[in-house]
């Protein structure tokens, strides 16, 4: 297969990705209309466990509209969305509540860490929404991701790349299976961006499925595959060195 | 964890959130204070509506054959019978001696006025003497010196000027409505001639004025207020009943009346040996009027009734009032507080989109506002119950004239209550947060 070759470009292929024909996620006719605005249309794909997918198309193609529906913040105006093989888009919102918690890491772009909590307090209030807060093990991750010496500060005192990072261990407190992440590297420098994809790589390698919205090629790159997303449709699903 | 996002919520909004401490406080001190009038009034005024007039009216046997003639109630024998003033000691006597105030023995005299006509004809201006105690001594077997009379029993006659004294004789009160009548001020000299219809016109001229000194103006709002109140010795002397009362008051301490003392109003016979014990025993006024029956063998005694019934309907309809206002004050707040939280909502609908995103359930997000509301209930509700404390300690003193001790129920209640009133705030607020789609606030759409 073509990932093959696309993993053995980068670092991370030595570790053998955990992969297997089990999907995850599997979307059909899926579809999301705001009004007269198509953001979805009737799109098709799966993602098998353990994949690396990044999520690419140009601006306003409807992408993060994807992902949302795909973490069960939002619901398809129409389709069906089987996560683990279960039917989940018309569930009721503290149903989808529960899904959110056990089994998806969020990894926003514009980070969302609350202001006055602390970096470790901010990870442990996954914790504290899943099952009980544990700030040894908050720290571990802080520690994990190389922010352990920073975990008292505040976000604003952090730079946006550390910013990312905790958000990145606030999403994999929980061990959650599957990670989307969208443009998780677009308010970082280069430096910051490397560090955050090596992070994912990282994850991907211990057996997580993980869904990256970007607009950067050399990140689609690293990723196992593309789906390539243009006004609503999905275009391809396959590799594209786009 | 959580303390921390509360504590921060507090630290972020401390304005907001004192404003909302204060609009339960003071709906608390209100309260407080309501409710301490509602228990209070209770007390309060059945203390002052005791000191109004006396429970039980005793008067001779024969006054209570009423005889109703073309609808007019005629008894043939009123005013002919009288019981003996030596008898009074008797009714302190009795086993509930020690309820017993106060006795006032009265004897209604119809006089004229010499030197004044009534408006209608030249007629002489014909009224009403009342001769009784005002504080005058009844010599009982335990207290020689026992002391009774009206300043006891009618604490409800306002006077205006002095109280007569029982050993001046000739000192009477006037009537307010009489003393506009006739113009007569305190200090003024009245001569009474005695009105006997059996006397002829020759005879009554020949009768002697008797001369009294106005001592005090009264107003009772009764039959008093057109007559002239003086010593019973000068009711006697004037009409010639010497020794006899026409009527007793007697003010007696009562415990209100059960199942047991109804059936007993209803006929004491059918009551068991062991429930007329009880009852025998038990300040009820039907066993007190009962007792002073048994001690006067020619007298009935009644309880007045109309006074007893109309204090508790006062007193509840003012209490129905004041839980009125309580419920009013306790709303608003509730009101006040629901404008609060809802800023507070739309201006955390980030965080909280956020926390949903998480995966928090709807109830972990209210447990946040609803512990806000239960600190602001719970500090407003304290804030509020000492100064309500303060406050109905000085409305007891004005009103009252003793302070409103504050009951130990009020203040668990006043804390719940306040406590209840900021959860019901912050009710309708939260239910924003469940239609609050995270999506939409996390990408400000
Ligand atoms: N809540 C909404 N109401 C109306 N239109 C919406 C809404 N959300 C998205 N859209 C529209 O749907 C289309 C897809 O939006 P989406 O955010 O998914 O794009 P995107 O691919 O993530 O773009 P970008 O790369 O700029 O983030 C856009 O035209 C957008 O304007
Ligand atoms: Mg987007």
């Amino acid at each position: 297969m073509l990932e093959v070759a696309v993993q053995a470009q980068t670092s991370a292929a030595q570790t053998a990705p955990v992969q297997s024909d089990q999907k995850v996620i599997e979307v059909q006719g899926l579809c999301r209309y705001f009004g007269s605005v198509k953001a979805l249309d009737n799109a098709d794909f799966s993602i098998s466990k353990g994949e690396f997918v990044a999520i690419m198309g140009p601006s306003g193609s409807g992408k993060t509209t994807l992902l949302n529906i795909l973490s069960c913040l939002d619901s398809p105006t129409a389709g069906q969305y089987y996560l683990d093989g279960v039917e989940v888009s018309q569930l009721e919102e503290q149903k989808r509540a529960v899904i959110r918690r056990e089994k998806i890491g969020l990894v926003f772009q514009q980070f969302h860490l609350i202001p006055y909590l602390s970096a470790v307090e901010n990870v442990m209030l996954a914790q504290h929404y899943h099952s009980v807060p544990d700030k040894a093990e908050a720290l571990q991750m802080l520690e994990t991701i190389g922010l352990g010496d920073r975990a008292t500060h505040l976000p604003s005192q952090l730079s946006g790349g550390e910013q990312q990072r905790v958000c990145i261990a606030r999403a994999l407190i929980n061990d959650c299976a599957i990670i989307l992440a969208d443009e998780p590297t677009g308010n970082l420098d280069e430096e910051n961006e490397r560090l955050v994809i090596s992070l994912l790589k990282e994850l991907n390698a211990q057996g997580r499925t993980i869904a990256m919205v970007t607009h950067n090629p050399e990140l689609g790159m690293v990723a196992d595959r593309i789906i390539k997303v243009r006004y609503g449709h999905i275009e391809s699903e396959g590799l594209d060195d786009a | 964890m959580f303390l921390t996002i509360i504590s921060e919520s507090f630290k972020q909004n401390m304005r907001r959130k004192l404003l909302a401490i204060i609009t339960v406080g003071l709906a608390a001190a209100l309260v407080t204070t309501l409710l301490s009038l509602v228990v209070g009034v209770g007390d309060k005024m059945a203390g002052e509506m005791k000191s109004y007039g006396s429970n039980i009216r005793v008067v001779p046997r024969s006054d209570t054959i009423n005889l109703n003639v073309g609808g007019v109630e005629y008894n043939p024998l009123e005013g002919r019978d009288y019981l003996e003033e030596d008898q009074l000691s008797t009714i302190k006597e009795i086993f509930w001696s020690n309820n017993i105030v106060g006795i006032t023995p009265f004897l209604k005299v119809p006089v004229f006025l010499e030197g004044a006509t009534s408006h209608q004809s030249n007629a002489p201006y014909k009224l009403n003497f009342i001769g009784t105690y005002f504080d005058h001594v009844i010599p009982i077997e335990a207290d020689a010196s026992y002391r009774s009379g009206a300043k006891i029993t009618h604490k409800y006659w306002r006077i205006k000027g002095a109280w007569p004294l029982d050993d001046k004789t000739d000192q009477v009160l006037i009537g307010e409505a009489l003393a506009r009548a006739i113009k007569a001020n305190i200090g003024d000299k009245l001569a009474l001639i005695i009105d006997n219809p059996s006397l002829s016109s020759a005879e009554k001229q020949k009768n002697a004025a008797t001369l009294v000194t106005v001592s005090g103006i009264v107003s009772t709002g009764e039959a008093e207020d057109d007559a002239i109140i003086g010593s019973l010795a000068m009711a006697q002397q004037l009409s010639g009943l010497q020794g006899k009362v026409q009527s007793i008051s007697v003010s007696a301490l009562t415990i209100p009346e059960n199942e047991l003392s109804m059936k007993a109003l209803k006929d004491e016979d059918s009551l068991s040996p062991k429930e007329y014990d009880t009852w025998y025993c038990s300040a009820f006024v039907s066993a007190i009027v009962h007792q002073i029956e048994e001690a006067m063998p020619n007298a009935s005694a009644k309880a007045v009734w109309q006074v007893t019934s109309g204090e508790g309907a006062v007193i509840q309809k003012l209490q129905t009032l004041l839980l009125v206002i309580t419920c009013a004050a306790f709303i608003s707040a509730s009101l006040g507080i629901s404008s609060l939280m809802n800023t507070t909502i739309m201006e955390r609908a980030k965080e909280i989109g956020l926390l949903k995103a998480l995966g928090a359930s709807n109830w972990k997000v209210y447990s946040i506002f609803w512990s806000e509301a239960l600190i602001i209930g719970a500090v407003g509700g304290l804030l509020g119950l000492l100064l309500g404390a303060g406050m109905a300690y000085e409305v007891g003193r004005m009103a009252f004239s003793s302070p409103l001790i504050l009951e130990p129920i009020i203040l668990p209640l006043v804390v719940v209550l306040s406590i209840l009133t900021a959860l019901i705030g912050v009710i309708l607020p939260t239910r924003a947060i469940a239609s609050l789609q995270p999506v939409e606030v996390l990408y400000g759409r």
